[in-house]
């Protein structure tokens, strides 16, 4: 399928510009050759749907919606102030470095939000040198002298914007890496919200809701750090061995799934030695100590060359493996390791695997909040399905029958034009993967009866010539000539209403609209070219003299 | 032929005034109705769906037919006020819950991280709803097994930026085909005329809503818009058929030439709007309980759309021409209809 015509707008384009071609060569032709070019189309449309639905291996030309086969719906915020932060520590980090070895003493340097922090209480004697170390090393960044010897450094506003973008696109390529791993068949990841800082997330067919939203949202940032000393059981404790005040360079963390309050709890050095980047491989593992389900993993040469010198320097340490802010375990290193090591916890043997995957695309940049869910199960879907096509066909047999009856002859022309606008409209969708959602369905249904109305509003003008006394061939050119511009009008304004409807677009609704201008587009090809062919055809073309009497219409 | 009606003559506009009498009365019963119940109208309103008022639906179907006391009895445990229906027929063994919004629930936000300004409330734990009923089911109705469950969950931003979308959108939408209409016809009275019918129908169609307790989804609202489109297609027909007979008839006083087009029209009418109708009220019956809302909504909007049209924007234009009788009205109008022939 062409992607371009993957963007509704496209394919509308394509099709009406297609059907006015076919109508505008159609009308100049003689009866045969008009015959040839429309019944092409229709055999096209036609070998585009076939076969509809699924059978057997061969999967069904018409996509169904989510809610028509049962899948996962999401829309997730991505927490783009998360990556920032990131980004401003680094910098906080950073700048406390170069400022140590230059040997330039401070009180504190520390973040204040989202992009910006602060180096307070800065020695008189060096602030200079301060001010000259952070325009120096943070360019760009806006550096404000406070008072005597406080800096405010911010990062400007379009930085940070473009930081936002970046996050929410990494964020989306990691969340494609992972549906990748879940074995999705066509997934939708796209960008949604006014500023593009939602993502919108569609997996059809599957069907654990929680796992979804646990291989979707968690960060899996893993990291390694050397824990100093042993841990202990509360916060507090820990304080009272670094003198009550935690230096800058270290940090406390939570052992995993303990409550807060009681736990364990360790003190690490804020730089980690490996992060989720350095990982090569992942797979599912058994611990060799409890024969529990584990995550085992291979690391970059780079990676691995920092592992092995640094668990050299510290044999006898305790090495924290950290994911998602909390530690998982802290095993004691007891000899140098090089290029590879071994997450355990409270896994089985199911989130071992998911993890394994998660971890192989990658960290999410940002937290992700749900903002909307949607789960529908397969057999409500399927019912859906059902309860639309019960209804679509009592439609139809309906009209048919009312059509023969009051038209009689005619009737058939009418069933015929409709029948073409439903090839054309369900043609167009296989064509371009356009999906078929519930509200579609409903949408192919009011496609039917604008189909009806275009027939309706030409049959009864034809009869009223009739009554005045024209012939059947002038009584057939002048109903189409005269409803024209009255079928062009309520076909505008109609399309109007759905282009908003589209514009609006969340999912179904979006079905919806799509399937209605197709429809439009396409009834009026079917109902009034194509009908207008029948007549034609039927009466003869030429100059014959159908008596009015025997024209059933 | 079979027809209908043979040569139709009825004097429609005459009485229009009381149709339009019927209509107001209509229009502020349901705005009364609405703003007595606390529906639709005002802050807090109720009748909103999931998707517009956040919160929780889940539809859960089971192995065997549900007590929906037993349900009840078990979703208690997780809200109390958790609305329990059955839905669809009986033998799909399926029930609708619906939880509260989400900010009954909301945790306090980690300490870690500064609370951005703007979002309300911590959405990570939105789906906590939907799984504590899953739990409470498997633990409290244990006997019939939980075999499917869709669910809706839908952060308080999200509903109420739909909200604000949906409104915004309705208004566009009218507002672009008041423009088309204004163009095609060479005269604002024509477009404002079908855009007050079209009004009207809004109205009257959610007065209908409100009254038979219909919850506003975004199914209704496709409905509501798809009505707009029907609505203005119909005008659009007659309106037509006035500016050709305008072409040909001109001594013809306006109320005498949109009757005669009414009754030209009025099989059409008939036929088209009957067959849309039944074909709507098949949606309506046997769509299944997920399209039931827009299928009513659809079958009270088609009898509004068609009526509107001939007792609300054919009286419109009448008494506005009447009172500025400028010659340039008709004659404008049947200049536009050669050109555009």
């Amino acid at each position: 399928m062409p992607p371009a015509l993957q963007n509704p707008f496209v394919l509308w384009l394509v099709l009406s510009a297609a059907l006015a071609a076919a109508a505008w060569f159609g009308i100049r032709q003689e009866l045969r050759w008009r015959a040839i070019l429309y019944g092409a189309f229709l055999i096209a449309c036609g070998v585009a749907i076939w076969p509809p639905y699924d059978r057997g291996e061969e999967p069904g030309k018409i996509h169904l919606g989510l809610d028509l086969r049962g899948g996962i719906y999401m829309v997730l915020q991505v927490k783009t102030d998360d990556a920032l932060n990131v980004t401003v520590d680094d910098a906080v980090a950073a700048a406390r470095e170069q400022a140590t070895a230059k040997g330039i003493n401070f009180a504190s340097a520390r973040r204040v939000n989202s992009t910006s922090f602060v180096v307070e209480g800065v020695e008189p004697a060096r602030v200079k040198d301060m001010e000259d170390l952070l325009h120096d090393f943070a360019r760009g960044w806006e550096v404000t002298r406070e008072g005597e010897n406080k800096f405010v450094v911010a990062m400007p506003a379009n930085m940070a914007k473009d930081l936002r973008q970046k996050t929410v696109e990494q964020a989306k390529r990691t969340l494609e890496q992972r549906v990748n791993q879940l074995g999705v068949a066509e997934p939708v990841i796209a960008l949604a919200g006014n500023h593009d800082d939602k993502i919108q997330v569609q997996l059809p067919g599957v069907k654990d809701v929680n796992q979804a939203r646990r291989v979707l949202q968690q960060t899996a940032q893993l990291m390694l750090k050397m824990v100093e000393g042993e841990p202990a059981t509360s916060q507090e404790e820990l304080l009272q061995r670094t003198g009550g005040r935690l230096p800058e360079t270290m940090e406390i963390v939570q052992g995993q799934g303990d409550t807060p309050g009681q736990g364990v709890y360790y003190l690490v050095r804020r730089e980690a030695i490996i992060t989720g980047r350095d990982l090569k491989t992942t797979r599912v593992g058994v611990n060799n100590n409890t024969n529990e389900p584990a995550v085992s993993f291979t690391l970059t040469p780079p990676g691995a060359e920092r592992f092995r010198r640094e668990t050299g320097r510290s044999v006898g340490k305790r090495l924290a493996i950290i994911l998602d802010k909390r530690v998982t375990s802290a095993p004691v290193i007891h000899e140098q390791i090089s290029g590879e090591g071994q997450i355990s916890g409270n896994f089985t043997t199911a989130t071992a695997d998911e993890l394994a995957k998660v971890l192989r695309a990658g960290a999410l940049p940002a937290t992700l909040d749900i903002l909307q869910e949607l789960s529908v199960g397969a057999s409500l879907g399927r019912d859906s399905v059902r309860a639309g096509v019960v209804a679509s066909a009592a439609a139809m047999a309906f009209i048919t029958i009312f059509m023969l009856v009051y038209y009689r002859f005619s009737g058939v022309n009418a069933v015929v034009a409709l029948a073409a606008n439903l090839l054309i409209l369900l043609g167009a969708m296989a064509y371009g993967g356009a999906t078929l959602t519930l509200p579609g369905i409903a949408g192919v249904i009011l496609t039917v009866g604008v189909g009806v109305d275009t027939n309706v509003l030409v049959f009864e003008r034809i009869r009223e010539e009739l009554r005045a006394g024209k012939t059947v061939k002038a009584a057939v050119n002048n109903g189409f000539e005269r409803v024209w511009i009255t079928i062009l009008d309520t076909h505008a304004t109609a399309l109007i209403a759905a282009a908003f409807l589209y514009a609006f677009g969340t999912g179904p609704i979006r079905g919806f609209a799509v399937t209605l201008v197709m429809g439009l587009i396409a009834n009026v090809f079917a109902s009034y070219f194509v009908s207008k062919f029948l007549f034609e055809w039927v009466l003869g073309g030429g100059g014959s003299n159908t008596p009015p009497a025997q024209f059933s219409i | 032929m079979l027809e209908i009606l043979k040569n139709p003559q009825f004097d429609f506009l005459s009485k229009a005034r009381y149709f339009i009498g019927a209509s107001i009365v209509i229009i502020l019963a349901g705005l009364a109705f609405m703003l007595s119940q606390h529906i639709y109208l005002g802050s807090n309103a109720k009748g909103y769906g999931v998707e517009f008022s956040g919160g929780t639906q889940l539809i859960v179907k089971f192995t065997s037919q549900p007590q929906v006391d037993r349900v009840r009895t078990a979703v208690n445990a997780v809200d109390s006020n958790a609305v329990i229906q059955i839905f669809g027929k009986p033998t799909d063994n399926s029930v609708l819950i619906r939880l509260a919004g989400t900010d009954a629930g909301a945790a306090p936000a980690p300490a870690a991280s500064p609370a951005p300004a703007g979002e309300a409330g911590d959405t990570s734990q939105l789906n906590q709803g939907a799984m504590a009923v899953r739990q409470a089911l498997d633990a409290r109705y244990s006997e019939n097994r939980v075999a499917e469950v869709s669910a809706e969950v839908v952060g308080p931003v999200v509903g109420a930026e739909l909200r604000r979308k949906a409104i915004m959108l309705t208004l566009f939408g009218l507002v672009f085909q008041l423009i088309y209409i204004g163009i095609r016809f060479k005269g604002a009275i024509w477009g404002a005329a079908a855009t007050i019918a079209v009004f009207h129908d809004v109205l009257v169609t959610l007065a209908f809503l409100a009254f038979f307790h219909y919850e506003i989804t975004l199914n209704v609202i496709a409905a509501l818009l798809t009505l707009v489109g029907y609505s203005v297609n119909d005008t659009i027909v007659i309106f037509d058929r006035a500016r050709e007979n305008l072409r040909l008839k001109r001594k013809e006083p306006l109320r005498q030439i949109l009757n005669e087009s009414l009754n030209q029209t009025l099989t059409r009418t008939l036929i088209s709007n009957g067959v849309t109708f039944l074909s709507v009220l098949g949606l309506f019956l046997f769509g299944g309980e997920v399209l039931r809302g827009f299928g009513f909504t659809m079958v009270v909007g088609i009898i509004v759309g068609t009526y509107s049209t001939i007792y609300i924007a054919s009286p419109i234009v009448i008494w506005w021409q009447e009172r500025h009788p400028s010659p340039t009205g008709t004659r404008a109008a049947s200049s536009t209809a050669k050109a555009a022939l």
